[in-house]
């Protein structure tokens, strides 16, 4: 018996199993999970013993509430316009008072550098080109993110993210979508390359594929500093200061619904022409509410994230600035390249209702989005004469009086910023998760396509309708 | 200006670096050289399926017949076919064309590709059963025999595809299929559709827009001269007779699969509970697997729980956790309604009778 | 994403398990491998933090560990490595995760593997825990989420589960740390044979015994020894592509070569002790 078995080889195994395989009939999987979940129920039936009768109560409360049919919606929505009420509202001082002693400080030590005599094009390449847009990273970002990240990570540590989830899943449905691309959205709000790693837990790859593709128009946190900034400095200046901080909050939140309108309009599409097909399985475990802890929050909070993005800006914006000074002040037939390349770009950018230092700063914030508004604005300080920026106010003059800004800027601004290609990292998350040049370049091109579009279509309503 | 030139050169000679670089990653004559020979294989097996529709149909093939089904020139032809016959898979007589017992094995593999890529996209991509044929037909050239096997095994040796139709083995055994046109069935006698034909496929899209296909339960409640009336458990069919011979349909079988006597979970109201009894077997796949994992086993109890705005997904409570699921989900679970009377302090789940 | 960062907090920040040391992503050198299984939402990130130091991103939603997360600890003079792997409901669907989850237990050969479950709700959790068991008899359970339980007035005997599982079932409470110290002790005890484990193995269900046993036998003959043979005799009725793979390659019956590693470790170290 035994020598039989010796000489069996590995390919007679597998053809016995498939025989024994096919004389079951399929059902294998269903007796199997059936006897451990038998199994299951003994061994918990002796081990788990119930004190009281009330149990599951609060919690189920709270789920009546928040997924309600009439309240869960309005919930959601209020939840998201709060936190973006409390950071916008937050963050203004700091942000001012930041700016104002990061500016202070460049003053001063401009004034030592020149009283040193060291030449004017180090002391503009370091403090000019490099400091200044640090100090613009710093005071204009990190208020906001150490007001936002805390108050996002409590909902996540809540549970609050499932229900979300659940909430939304008709639409996603609908879609042909998965319902657990909310989830990866809401894993986009910090970061997309994140996103599109967290469309790992969708199982369908056809549905993963679109979770992927659509991760980017929800705006990260690269790109949330800029919808704050333009929010404040244009949407709240149309109001009176009671309500300022209020109509900033719906502004952010209507792109960001915008953003989820566009995901939901995408896979959509995706779904009836190069994805084709049905909704796959969709299950989604609702945990229990848990306490969030404290210093759990302020840690993945802030230095997970805040501390993170920031960095990343610092070291992508400190060579940009360097790179945009120098271009800034390097002639050629007496404009400077950085005007010459703004040029270029110029008629693209007027067409889309923006102009072409903005586009510029978009194709050097490729690497990281967090510095398109810094390269704006040095962009715009270095070609243009150097004043010294104070806060919001002075911010808002640069923009509007020197630069022509309007309303339309600032909103096709947000909808750019919304609708573009995906930062760099994002890019190469994207390919590393597909390994497919194909969906990558889709994945890249796709929204920019849209951001284009969508630009050029209220511009030239706008122009039309004669407001501009 | 002199400057200019050395840029100019520059940016030459860093183009030509990256264009070398990318000829070396791409390999685009690799790359072509793999395209044709796929092709080559897949213009091969289009023949050889060709010839073996029409051995089944007991037609001869002929050259016309196979540029029709191919979309070849007459000139590109028969060079193809002195290729296939050098290789020993055909033979010619006359105008006729016939398989050579190698070529028939060939043609089997590729149908039996073809048909498990049709089973594995239905079962665990879930692509609806009017896009499989599409889909498998590009396939189908791609898979090696050893992932075939592979899929084999893991979809569980499925006999039939999504359409019905026999999966030959990786012998070339095909089961015949034993069924009757749902014209010929006799009324009211429960039968299940076996075989839905995918050809022509006007026809086939009335049957997928009917969302009829092989597993379900169906009986005949009237027939007319231009129409038949068929009633699945849920929603009545009218179908015209040349529809209705295209599908095919044997005597159901006892028990689990009569469709009719059954509670679903998702026709439970809000707050009701019930025990799991089984699951459709048309749940299939990644899906039933889903399931089956999150504990919604036979003798489970299960409570609806939460239903958002839009009445969907709907979140159940099974076995002390609470699982959202959709409706497509929620059908394929056969339950058995009411709610047990002082069963509060006993955990759901836990009870069986 | 996983940002993991080394973590600069030495023992005194961690005055529940005093012997511990977080070795954060520091993982040069290492005695022992120790796998992290378990549902998802079940604290699991949250133990892989309070054992090594690292702060790896935990949400109270399922799925956020997609992807395979490490670090090390040191207990007793002992450096163990800590792989926290995907959360799954289940070892057997086949998705990406739990494929992950799976090869790992397989193939990785850890020494020992840490189950998380959910105290809350154990029928589903111990439904993992069996499939587990399945693999591998160096085991331990780690009921998390005691004080959810107490709260919503559930009493879990640990000491039943421990005596109906067959390996070591230990209470905490992984947010604030307690009973993580008994739970490195049982997997130092199983690690090192002070606790033998004889895993709970519920018999194939009658319809399916006769193939089972066939195949059982099968598969004893190409690769004798193998402890989990049960189960390659399940996976293989159920055409699992990556077994079917492993059985053809001859790569399962490395793995019962390499089952015999860790006692010769074992011996080494003694040996080297005893010379000092």
């Amino acid at each position: 018996m035994s020598d039989r078995v010796q000489t069996l080889t590995p390919q007679d195994v597998l053809a016995r199993a498939d025989e024994l395989q096919r004389q079951l009939g399929g059902r294998f999987r269903d007796k199997i999970v059936e006897s451990l979940y038998h199994e299951a129920e003994h061994i918990a039936r002796r081990a788990v013993h119930h004190r009281t009768d009330r149990h599951w109560d609060l919690d189920q409360r709270i789920d009546r509430l928040v997924t309600s049919p009439i309240f869960g919606m309005p919930l959601m929505l209020l939840v998201l316009a709060a936190i973006f009420w409390v950071t916008i509202a937050g963050a203004n001082y700091p942000s001012e008072l930041l700016a104002t002693g990061l500016f202070w400080f460049e003053a001063r030590a401009v004034e030592l550098f020149n009283a040193w005599g060291v030449p004017w094009w180090v002391t503009g390449f370091l403090w000019h080109g490099v400091y200044r847009s640090l100090a613009w990273v710093f005071s204009v970002m990190l208020p906001p993110m150490a007001i936002f990240f805390p108050l996002f990570t409590i909902l996540e540590d809540l549970g609050y993210l499932p229900r979300v989830a659940f909430n939304l899943d008709w639409l996603f449905q609908k879609s042909g979508a998965h319902g657990k691309q909310a989830l990866t959205m809401a894993m986009g709000f910090g970061c997309n390359a994140a996103g599109v790693i967290a469309t790992r837990t969708i199982d369908s790859p056809r549905e993963r594929l679109i979770a992927i593709l659509t991760n980017n128009f929800v705006p990260c946190n690269g790109r949330f500093p800029t919808l704050i900034m333009l929010a404040t400095i244009f949407v709240a200046a149309a109001f009176p200061p009671a309500f300022a901080s209020l109509a900033a909050a719906g502004a952010v939140v209507a792109v960001v619904l915008l953003g989820v309108l566009f995901t939901l309009l995408v896979s959509w599409g995706l779904s009836r022409t190069i994805l084709k097909g049905e909704a796959s399985a969709f299950t989604l475990e609702l945990p229990p509410y848990r306490r969030p802890s404290v210093m759990r929050i302020l840690y993945t909070s802030l230095i997970d994230r805040t501390l993170f993005v920031l960095w990343r800006a610092i070291i992508v914006a400190a060579p940009a600035g360097a790179v945009i000074w120098i271009l800034a002040n390097i002639s050629v037939g007496g404009t400077s390249l950085a005007q010459h390349t703004a040029d270029l770009l110029n008629p693209q950018g007027v067409a889309i209702g923006l102009d072409g230092v903005i586009l510029l700063a978009f194709v050097i914030a490729i690497p990281a989005n967090e510095i398109v508004v810094p390269t704006i604005l040095m962009m715009y300080l270095g070609t243009g004469m150097m004043i010294e920026l104070e806060g919001f106010e002075q911010l808002r003059a640069l923009l509007v009086d020197q630069h022509g800004w309007t309303l339309l800027t600032a909103v096709n601004l947000m909808l750019f910023s919304l609708l573009h290609n995906p930062c760099g990292t994002t890019i190469w998350t994207i390919w590393k998760e597909t390994r497919s040049r194909k969906w990558t370049l889709v994945g890249a091109l796709m929204p920019l396509g849209i951001g284009f579009l969508v630009t050029f279509l209220t511009a030239t309503a706008v122009h039309a309708i004669g407001w501009i | 200006m002199e400057n200019g030139w050395i840029w100019l050169w520059f940016v030459l000679a860093l183009g030509g670096l990256l264009a070398l670089r990318l000829w070396a990653r791409l390999r685009p004559l690799a790359r072509w050289r793999r395209w044709r020979a796929l092709r080559e294989r897949a213009l091969f097996e289009d023949a050889l399926k060709h010839l073996l529709t029409c051995e089944h149909s007991s037609r001869d093939a002929t050259v016309e017949s196979l540029a029709g089904s191919l979309g070849l020139s007459q000139k590109r032809l028969p060079r193809l076919i002195a290729r296939m016959e050098a290789a020993g898979l055909l033979r010619s007589h006359g105008a006729a064309l016939h398989l050579s017992s190698e070529g028939k094995q060939w043609a089997l593999r590729v149908v039996r590709a073809h048909r498990l890529w049709e089973r594995y996209l239905a079962d665990e991509a879930g692509l609806p059963i009017g896009e499989l044929h599409h889909a498998a037909e590009r396939a189908e050239h791609r898979l090696t025999p050893e992932e075939l096997d592979a899929l084999d095994a893991h979809l569980g040796h499925p006999l039939r595809d999504p359409h019905g139709d026999p999966i030959p083995t990786a012998a070339g055994a095909v089961a015949p299929l034993e069924a009757l046109p749902l014209t010929d069935w006799p009324l009211d006698q429960p039968a299940q559709i076996v075989h839905v034909e995918d050809e022509p496929e006007v026809i086939f899209k009335e049957i997928v827009a009917e969302r009829l296909h092989p597993g379900m339960s169906v009986r005949i409640l009237e027939r007319m001269p231009e129409y038949l009336t068929i009633y699945d458990g849920q929603a009545e069919h009218r179908l015209t007779p040349v529809v209705a011979a295209n599908i095919h349909v044997a005597k159901a079988p006892e028990g689990p699969s009569q469709p009719e006597e059954r509670i679903r979970l998702a026709d439970l109201a809000d707050g009701e509970e019930a025990e799991v009894v089984a699951l459709d077997p048309d749940c299939r796949g990644f899906s039933r697997r889903r399931l089956l994992d999150l504990g919604l086993t036979p003798g489970a109890r299960v409570r609806v729980e939460l239903s958002p705005a839009f009445g969907e997904p709907r979140a159940i409570r099974v076995r002390g956790t609470l699982i959202a699921l959709r409706r497509e989900q929620a059908v394929h679970v056969c339950v058995r309604s009411g709610s047990r009377s002082g069963g509060k302090t006993q955990k759901p789940g836990v009870s069986r009778q | 994403m996983k940002r993991v960062q080394p973590a600069m907090s030495a023992c005194e920040t961690c005055p529940a398990h005093t012997r511990l040391a977080q070795m954060g992503i520091d993982l040069a050198k290492y005695d022992r491998v120790v796998a992290l299984a378990g549902n998802p939402n079940t604290g699991k990130s949250t133990v892989f933090n309070a054992l090594t130091g690292l702060k790896q991103h935990t949400g109270n939603w399922p799925g956020k560990t997609v992807t395979r997360a490490e670090g090390g600890f040191e207990w007793g003079g002992i450096r163990y490595k800590l792989v926290d792997l995907p959360g799954t409901y289940s070892l057997l669907s086949a998705s990406q995760d739990e494929e992950i989850a799976r090869n790992f237990l397989l193939f990785g050969q850890p020494d020992c593997t840490i189950v998380v479950v959910d105290a809350t709700a154990l029928e589903r959790n111990l439904n993992l825990v069996l499939q587990v068991l399945e693999i591998t008899d160096k085991a331990v359970v780690c009921v998390n989420l005691m004080d959810e339980a107490r709260r919503k007035g559930l009493e879990v005997d640990v000491r039943s589960l421990s005596r109906d599982l067959g390996v070591p079932a230990v209470p905490t409470v992984a947010r604030t740390g307690e009973g993580l110290g008994d739970l490195i002790r049982a997997l130092a005890d199983v690690i090192e044979g002070e606790v033998r484990t004889s895993p709970r193995r519920p018999p194939p269900p009658p319809e399916v015994r006769h193939a089972v046993e066939e195949l059982l036998h099968l598969a004893n003959g190409l690769a004798p020894s193998l402890p989990n043979a049960r189960w390659v005799a399940y996976r293989l009725l159920e055409g699992d592509h990556r077994v079917r793979q492993a059985l053809l390659s001859g790569e399962l019956a490395q793995l019962v070569d390499a089952q015999a590693a860790p006692s010769r470790r074992a011996s080494r170290k003694i040996a080297l002790e005893g010379a000092q």
